[in-house]
């Protein structure tokens, strides 16, 4: 069940990210490829309205932003000003992680709830976004839902450091695909054949 | 009164340790609830207006596109093509290193993965090669830095957004400080390399070098992609972003092959993670500093300082200081996000050109990268050498040095930054 909600979580922001750089993309190839006049090519082209690119884009991103948090949480990228705490004794360090972590979740709980009323609200408006004309809740139901599965991930990091005493550690040196690289290594060789095939 | 009790518990809130953004939050919804009718959903608003911004879109976009160029073998072919030219001094390696950091820096809007990129090829290679392990760390961990100031940077876009500066004219702006760093910072390797007599490769011919470049072009390409769209107006700085996301993603998997599309939604994910990081601290920022504009600190602590007579040398040099210090414990993107809104209004008081002002903010946050505790780049290059930080900080010392003279010119020469901008008739 946990497992699923990771996976659905990976899935949705690397789909988000990626949906959003190909609409961007396609929206600027249109707008140019639409000003070339082959026949009818151009009309069927003239007819794509494609203004909306924009403010999709940037909701799919607030979707990716809120949902990237939660699994960020998981990750351990947020990063706080650690030093000091670091160089405390392990036990009152614990307890300052601890502190924060449940911090976290407190924010992250009101926001949600906050967001869950503003929605409510909303929802009984009709109010629609400017270009797609989206009802603007469903729009906006990403703060409560983001920030309540934020709120969610952090209580689970706050229990497994508090069995293990581990913490989720990002680590911004190590890129997957490039360790291939680093072992072949560059070797003056390489120089001297100029470019490699 | 207030501005005191904001930004002390602020500072407690942040030295427990706990994510920059959720202090931020928190000192808000503190502040909120118990000091003054700013309704409540109004908050909630801001959450999701704070970053309904197309222009900071550029972020993820640049942050997508950088993840597909470390991954996709660009920065492989501009080390070969940086080795070719400069191999043959004192430095070999070393220097071809610096250069090859300054042309990715050129293509690639963030300095820890400038460091990734080049550290993890050209740090070992050094080693293999009979370079003590702390020059190389020392030469990578500081000229990544770079990929701040040249070109396209997050740093440079965030400042623009909270300031409403044009980033096209940040983003010249840079090159010709960058490219002065970049010398500086190469003759620093050369000088003690030469001291040293640490090993140089052999000279490659012109066809080498012209082969590399050959090679390398494609990425290099990017620039013109990004500078020449936002330039000639074919497209925004956000849509350029979007545009060298997709260019890097093709070459990555279709030119250099280096990639395969299965690794593709890893990329995704990863930058993802980080854009999300990035903008849920500009969310809570933007809830901060609304919090203060409520509160009318801006404005109180401009004529503050506006009213202890400094001028423009001195207000600068106390800008930098207080960016130093905060540098010692925040990364970049936090820093500006806090500080610009404040320091803002009395620079242009003091008719001090936003452009410069922002470069002057960007070199102050690359010195920040590079020095404990808590300096990025360190941490990467620390990640990549399995040297420990207090070894690094050692190791980082003369070209730290020559990034604060470096600083010193950038701050008071506003010509440096300003030149290019002007010529190109972006400001």
């Amino acid at each position: 069940m946990l497992k699923l909600l990771d996976r659905l979580e990976e899935w949705l922001i690397a789909f988000l990210m990626g949906g959003a750089t190909l609409i961007i993309f396609v929206a600027v190839v249109h707008r140019y490829a639409s000003t070339v006049p082959i026949p009818i090519m151009q009309d069927w082209l003239l007819k794509i309205n494609l203004s909306w690119a924009q403010e999709l884009c940037i909701y799919m991103f607030i979707w990716m932003a809120k949902f990237g948090a939660a699994y960020g949480v998981r990750t351990g990228i947020h990063i706080g000003v650690d030093v000091l705490i670091n160089r405390l004794p392990d036990r009152y360090r614990a307890k300052f992680i601890v502190f924060g972590l449940l911090a976290g979740a407190l924010f992250t709980g009101v926001i949600g709830t906050l967001g869950a009323q503003f929605v409510w609200d909303i929802a009984h408006t009709d109010e629609v976004s400017a270009d797609l004309e989206m009802p603007m809740w469903i729009v906006y139901l990403a703060i409560p839902c983001g920030s309540y599965l934020m709120c969610f991930r952090f209580l689970q990091v706050t229990w497994s450091f508090l069995r293990t005493g581990a913490l989720p550690h990002h680590d911004a040196s190590h890129v997957e695909g490039l360790d291939e690289a680093t072992s072949a290594g560059l070797h003056p060789a390489d120089v001297e054949r100029g470019a490699r095939p | 009164m207030n501005a005191y009790l904001i930004f002390g518990l602020l500072i407690a809130l942040m030295l427990t340790g706990m994510p920059i953004s959720i202090s931020l939050g928190l000192t808000v919804l503190t502040f909120l609830f118990t000091m003054t009718e700013v309704p409540l959903h109004a908050v909630a608003l801001k959450l999701f207006t704070g970053i309904e911004k197309f222009e900071i879109m550029a972020i993820p976009f640049f942050i997508l596109a950088g993840s597909f160029l470390t991954r996709g073998g660009v920065a492989k072919r501009m080390i070969d093509f940086a080795t070719s030219m400069v191999g043959h001094w004192h430095g070999g390696l070393g220097l071809a290193g610096v250069i090859a950091c300054a042309l990715f820096a050129s293509v690639c809007g963030s300095s820890p993965a400038t460091v990734v990129a080049i550290g993890s090829i050209v740090l070992p290679a050094m080693e293999k090669q009979g370079f003590p392990r702390r020059f190389g760390a020392g030469v990578i961990a500081t000229s990544g830095a770079l990929g701040i100031l040249m070109l396209p940077s997050i740093v440079k876009v965030i400042y623009a957004v909270s300031t409403n500066t044009s980033i096209g004219a940040l983003f010249v702006a840079g090159v010709l400080p960058g490219l002065m760093l970049t010398v500086m910072l190469g003759v620093t390797t050369w000088y003690i390399a030469r001291k040293n007599n640490y090993p140089r490769l052999p000279k490659a011919t012109w066809g080498q070098r012209f082969r590399a470049f050959r090679e390398c072009i494609w990425g290099l390409f990017l620039v013109v992609v990004v500078i020449g769209g936002i330039y000639a107006g074919i497209f925004t700085a956000t849509e350029a972003a979007a545009m060298s996301a997709v260019y890097a993603f093709f070459v990555a998997v279709f030119v250099y092959k280096e990639m395969s599309l299965k690794q593709v939604p890893r990329s995704l994910l990863d930058s993802a993670n980080l854009s999300a990081m990035i903008l849920y601290i500009i969310t809570n920022a933007v809830l901060f500093s609304f919090l203060m504009t409520s509160e009318n600190i801006p404005q109180q602590m401009a004529e503050w300082l506006l009213n202890k007579g400094l001028g423009t040398i001195a207000f600068l040099l106390m800008v930098n200081v207080l960016l130093l210090i905060a540098g010692n414990v925040m990364e970049p993107s936090s820093i500006v996000l806090i500080m610009a809104p404040i320091l803002f209004p009395v620079a242009m008081k003091l008719g001090i050109n936003p452009v410069h002002f922002g470069i002057m903010i960007v070199v102050n946050m690359e010195v920040g990268l590079c020095h404990p505790p808590v300096g990025l780049n360190l941490y990467v290059a620390s990640g990549i050498t399995k040297m420990g930080i207090t070894e690094l900080t050692v190791a980082v010392w003369p070209w730290l040095l020559t990034m604060l003279v470096f600083l010193v010119i950038a701050t008071y020469w506003p010509g440096l930054s300003l030149w290019l901008p002007k010529v190109m008739g972006m400001m």
